[in-house]
């Protein structure tokens, strides 16, 4: 009698973000866009620079490979650009994970806004493509405008 | 996905540390809490733990019978990087087999993405092998991917996640 491992190894899961079903503490959770988490690290850095020299070669590789990430993944690199995007998204009724989502991914249309945030569409919120395609220019306006 | 979490936690503060009062003890709390927190690594709730942000409270200290600790309960806010699935996420190549890629997406260096969810894409043998679809669209290492999450796992000994993703769906696969 074999079992077949892979997928049937892992979690059976209830649990779907693509349909929001991520749990209630993280619905209510605060979620992080990479470019606010860069920020976040970045200053931890400078306070353990103040520190010692040596601090940064003593922080744990979680730390180090989530810095790394959000560095390079991060798609507004100033403060006063985040603000606005978080501002911007918040004025849609987005929930946090889609908010987070969308503030990462910066998709260029409506089309890629909707494959990487399936709820968008799925839930009747008065998300039509032209609104999300309004939010999705505000975002542009902000990154092009970004010092 | 990052979350800024707030959580309870215990910290124990051992008997010959307790000749120090108010603020040198409230420091003694908060050190001791950073180094149990990044020592953790990671739960299987929370996901992996990356930086403490704020020390919310301390609560009363409760002397321990048995070893004459003081535990004092804190509740502090802190961010942690846990992913979910179906969520959409993007990451980077870091080996290619036969079989398929492996990546890493944060502080997670097990994210596998099997050829079977690899529609289209074709296995290419070399000194750097690669997977290339019809459209010239290439995975190889160093390489952005768009993947969905199809599974996690939480791996209690090492205190880690592995997780099973697929670019089955639009938009997903390598990022220019």
């Amino acid at each position: 009698m074999s079992q077949t491992i892979g997928a049937n190894a892992f979690r059976e899961e209830e649990e779907n973000a693509a349909e929001l079903k991520i749990g209630d503490e993280f619905l209510k959770a605060k979620c992080l866009m990479n470019c606010e988490v860069a920020i976040l690290l970045e200053h931890r850095c400078e306070q353990l620079r103040h520190v010692s020299e040596d601090a940064m070669n003593q922080v744990p590789q979680v730390f180090e490979k989530s810095l790394q990430y959000v560095k390079r993944f991060s798609r507004f690199s100033n403060q006063e650009a985040v603000k606005q995007v978080r501002e911007v998204l918040s004025r849609y009724g987005l929930t946090e994970f889609e908010l987070s989502v969308l503030g990462n991914f910066c998709p260029e249309n409506a089309a890629e806004a909707i494959a990487a945030v399936p709820t968008l569409k799925t839930k009747g919120r008065g998300l039509d493509e032209e609104t999300i395609q309004k939010l999705l220019d505000e975002l542009a306006m902000i990154k092009k405008f970004q010092l | 996905m990052f979350l800024k979490v707030q959580l309870p936690w215990n910290v124990i503060i051992p008997a010959d540390s307790l000749d120090s009062e108010g603020l040198m003890l409230q420091r003694q709390i908060v050190i001791r809490l950073l180094n149990e927190f990044a020592v953790k690594k990671a739960t299987k709730d929370h996901g992996y733990f990356l930086a403490v942000t704020t020390l919310e409270s301390i609560g009363e200290g409760r002397v321990r019978q048995q070893t004459g600790d003081v535990l004092f309960p804190v509740v502090f806010s802190g961010i942690t990087f846990k992913i979910f699935t179906g969520e959409i996420l993007e990451g980077v190549v870091v080996k290619v087999l036969k079989h398929g890629v492996f990546l890493k997406c944060g502080p997670i260096n097990n994210l596998y993405l099997s050829n079977l969810k690899m529609p289209d894409y074709n296995y290419f043998p070399g000194e750097n092998p690669f997977f290339m679809n019809d459209k010239m669209s290439k995975i190889e290492k160093d390489v952005t991917i768009r993947f969905i999450v199809i599974g996690t796992k939480w791996m209690e000994a090492e205190r880690e996640v592995q997780a099973l993703v697929s670019l089955d769906g639009d938009y997903l696969g390598p990022v220019p």
